[in-house]
């Protein structure tokens, strides 16, 4: 079997983007902008760039508009650091700041359809943890297309792709990435379609594969957030950063998961338990139902836990309420429409006179490839990896540390999708050529591949996904202590065995996607590993990484978790230092961005 | 309260390895609040993992679930076995892939051509109007917005091409319906060339106005009137 895998042809675009999300083709918008006529090709796992899952964004973008009376981009670096519990990277956070309004110009002058003032001025809404005067009342601060910012993003900067003649590989894989003496030099990529392995050979490779939140129960991410781009930088022996930081949104549709967005109480939705006790207003005295996400969901699991959550009665999991029951009528038919339908379509409810049962659900990862402020990949805490760039959530560069504010994600994705891109196209200048396809391109997916379709064995696929997903809920999802997570490590390792001996009934190679699946699954359990080695090695609480042994933040662990994982198992942690160059620099307020207490 | 349903779902199947093509009978037990896409996953985990389908986001907002159930184009990350049950007053669902594109394996065809309908309509801005003269953003009233926002709802499911009446040589009521928003949209300039798209060979002229597309559609696009307006030269 594993003879007939091979490649069947050789791309050589300049630049080769793998992942064609709102990151990905702000990138390539970018280069093609600067230096026009740059062949670009983009690869995305869905059938068209359109429909990756930047799509799906609802609330908002984040963006201090220099017109603005009261809000300033120094709240909102503030907002951002405060956020992250101190372990994001100032030097990122100042970059990505004081860019946003241009970028919103960006978009809104490519084609965005902005939701618009009575001035016809691009409006904005607030937006949890974002706040004015350092904390103090809550700020305008997010444009938004109605609640369907993501897909206004994605189609602009899609649109923009088609203008300037990017070629996109649609329904197909990166499966390999490709080196040379360290430099990265492309992908192997294979195409679902016919069923046949190209090689893509650029001087410049760009990852922006998004997010892995699919090991989880209750999920907001789409089918494809597997985490392979993860799992690629892994198997290169290269690090990924900070994956313990995990995001879990307060208000997942009970059940699927299916976001109900922060925008919902960001236009004044109540969080209610059973007893109908609007209990945020016990936890987070000031911002309340706007405080940010990981004490939001953490303050609904002890909900939960002590007995004021309900049941639902078809999907048997617990939740408590969102009451929408009191926003005015002209706010559900224009601002949230798409959002409330949600509950009609899904669970039933009618948001404008019933209560919507919410649970947390797995959201969004801060923690990814790390990358420096230009977007390039590092090998370490000291050197990058030539020729190989990372951008949107896939990357860590980091502006959220431990935990991400909303509608501070699109906002990443479009000011460092520019960033690499200008970096891009500054490097395709110097760069040399590619060269030859090197001897062994492809002999990694070449022997997966044959091993899952050769395997005879046992193994139910659908068991061992739905037994991770429980595991990794029950014990490394909100709340983490050192005894169930290395349960978890041992379990995991179990499953990953068990992973190996699943037998493929169909041995097809063209739109096999029991094929597709098992590949997903093992990128899935690797990065599950992961997470779980870094919960454990950070004893300490901060942001989305909560333990219960270790309630309190430490100072000792005052840095950014690096991991590596070439055979699975077998994690090496690292370590990167957190860039305080904004403290450091003594401007005004400096003393705001030090190592501060994060209250709500 | 959780209602269990006996299903019978009729799906046409394909293999591109022998080039096969035949309907496959599968049962099964299903809750009232299960989406199509789940039953699909339920099939793949219990009963037949080959059965090949397609979706992405599973909430309506990407567009890539698009098939047809008893013959009606939707989207099945969206169809609830109960509604499914009343809408069609039956328990027994054929299940077949959209017919816009060939197909490539069971339920997943190739949407390579008939995107390009789309990309033929350049959904960007042609030629961008001048900046408003004190910067910034171009101001648009939110009453201009409302006469076209509807239209940039479309997520390019393609459940209104299969159940356009007109099938051949037609852009398309999506291809269609994305010129017409650049055309009403003030930063456009380009309007001649969009006009020209319009009142091409394979633009509006095909259009019967048969409204079969505004029946279809999941995002509740009146897809038709907005074709019927740029006919008329009546986009206000
Ligand atoms: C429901 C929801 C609502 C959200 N709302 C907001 C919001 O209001 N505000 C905000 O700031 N953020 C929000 N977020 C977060 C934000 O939308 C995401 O972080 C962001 O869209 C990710 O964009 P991206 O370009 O990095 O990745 P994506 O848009 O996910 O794109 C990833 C791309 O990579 C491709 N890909 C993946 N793996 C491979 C592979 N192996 N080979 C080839 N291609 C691959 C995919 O097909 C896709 O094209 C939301 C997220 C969700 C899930
Ligand atoms: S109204 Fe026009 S676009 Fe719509 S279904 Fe009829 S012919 Fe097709
Ligand atoms: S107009 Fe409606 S039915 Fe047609 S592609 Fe767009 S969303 Fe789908
Ligand atoms: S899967 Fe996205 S619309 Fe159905």
């Amino acid at each position: 079997m594993g003879s007939k895998l091979q490649i069947d042809s050789i791309l050589r675009p300049e630049v080769l983007v793998i992942g064609a999300g709102g990151a990905g083709l702000r990138c390539a918008a970018e280069i093609c902008e600067r230096r026009q006529d740059t062949s670009v090709v983009v690869v995305t796992k869905v059938y068209s760039p359109q429909k990756s899952h930047t799509a799906a964004a609802q609330g908002g973008m984040a963006a201090v508009d220099p017109n603005d009376p009261v809000d300033k981009v120094l709240y909102h670096m503030f907002d951002t650091w405060k956020g992250s519990d101190c372990s994001s990277d100032q030097n990122i956070i100042k970059k990505v700041c004081e860019s946003a309004w241009e970028q919103i110009l960006w978009l809104e002058r490519r084609g965005m359809h902005f939701s618009r003032t009575e001035e016809g001025r691009i409006a904005k809404r607030p937006f949890g943890g974002h706040m004015l005067n350092f904390g103090e009342v809550k700020a305008f601060r997010a444009c938004y297309e109605a609640d369907r910012t993501g897909k206004g993003i994605m189609d602009t900067v899609w649109a923009e792709s088609l203008k300037h003649g990017v070629v996109s590989l649609n329904q197909s894989v990166a499966t390999e990435l490709l080196f040379r003496n360290g430099r990265c030099i492309g992908a192997i990529v294979f195409m679902e379609q016919n069923g046949k392995f190209v090689a893509v050979l650029a001087k410049a490779t760009v990852m922006a594969t998004g997010g892995k939140t699919r090991m989880y129960q209750v999920s907001s991410n789409c089918r494809q957030n597997t985490g392979d781009g993860l799992a690629l930088m892994l198997q290169a022996g290269l690090p990924v950063m900070d994956l313990e930081a995990v995001q879990f949104h307060p208000t997942g549709i009970v059940g699927p998961g299916i976001l109900a967005s922060e925008a919902l109480r960001g236009e004044g939705g109540i969080l209610r338990n059973k007893d109908d006790e609007p209990f945020m207003e016990r936890y987070a005295p000031t911002a309340k139902d706007l405080a940010p996400r990981d004490l939001v969901s953490r303050c609904i699991m002890t909900e939960i836990r002590e007995g004021r959550g309900c049941i639902h009665a078809d999907h048997k999991l617990p939740h408590v309420w969102l009451d929408l029951r009191h926003l005015p009528e002209h706010i559900h038919k224009t601002r949230i429409q798409e959002v409330c339908s949600f509950f009609c379509r899904f669970v039933g409810v009618e948001p404008q006179s019933q209560l919507c049962p919410v649970t947390p659900t797995a959201h969004y990862q801060m923690g990814g490839a790390p990358t420096n402020e230009f977007g390039e990949v590092q090998r370490d805490a000291q050197q990058i990896v030539p020729g190989l760039y990372a951008c949107g959530e896939f990357a860590a560069a980091s502006l959220h540390g431990h935990n991400r504010l909303g509608t501070n994600s699109l906002l990443e994705l479009i000011t460092m999708g520019k960033v690499v891109g200008k970096r891009v196209s500054a490097y395709l200048d110097e760069a040399e050529d590619p060269g030859n396809l090197p001897q062994d391109a492809g002999q990694h997916i070449f022997g997966q591949f044959s091993d899952y379709l050769e395997t005879q064995g046992r193994g139910r696929y659908s068991e061992i996904r739905d037994d991770l997903r429980i595991l990794m809920t029950a014990k490394v999802g909100v709340f983490r202590n050192e005894q169930i997570l290395r349960e978890a490590i041992e379990r995991l390792k179990e499953l990953k065995e068990r992973a190996g001996e699943i037998e493929l009934t169909s041995k097809s190679l063209v739109m096999n996607q029991s094929l597709v699946q098992l590949w997903e699954l093992h990128h899935l359990l690797d990065v599950s590993m992961v997470i779980a080695s870094g919960a454990l090695s950070r004893k300490e609480s901060r942001g989305a990484h909560y333990r219960e042994d270790y309630p309190e933040r430490s100072s000792e662990f005052q840095y950014h978790t690096l991991a590596y994982m070439t055979e699975f198992g077998e994690v090496t942690l690292g370590r990167r230092p957190i860039d305080m160059s904004i403290f450091e620099a003594r401007g005004e307020h400096y003393e705001k961005f030090g190592i501060i207490e994060r209250k709500y | 309260m959780s209602q269990e349903y006996d299903l019978t779902l009729k799906v046409s199947r394909y293999n591109p390895d022998i080039r096969r093509s035949w309907i496959q009978v599968y049962r099964l037990k299903a809750g009232r609040i299960l989406r199509f896409v789940d039953l699909f996953q339920k099939i793949n985990d219990e009963q037949d993992s080959t059965l090949a389908w397609r979706s992405s986001c599973e909430h309506g907002q990407c567009g890539t679930c698009g098939i047809r159930i008893n013959g009606k184009p939707l989207l099945s990350c969206e169809l609830l076995v109960e509604d499914a049950v009343r809408l069609f007053k039956t328990q027994t669902f054929t299940v077949e892939p959209l017919t816009v594109a060939p197909v490539t394996r069971d339920l997943v065809i190739d949407m390579e051509k008939a995107y390009e309908q789309v990309h033929f309509v350049k959904p960007y801005i042609i030629q961008p109007a001048p900046e408003h003269p004190e910067g910034d953003e171009y101001r648009i009233s939110p009453r201009e917005l409302e006469a076209y926002v509807e239209a940039t709802r479309c997520i390019n499911c393609f459940c209104c091409v299969a159940a356009c009446v007109t099938q051949k040589n037609y852009l398309g009521p999506n291809a269609v319906l994305a010129n017409i928003v650049r055309l009403m949209d003030p930063r456009e300039m380009a309007k001649q060339e969009r006009m020209d798209i319009l009142y091409s060979e394979q633009g509006t002229p095909r259009c019967r106005t048969a409204r079969a597309c505004s029946f279809v559609c999941p995002k509740e696009i009146d897809i038709a009137h907005f074709i019927a307006s740029a006919k008329e030269g009546n986009l206000k």
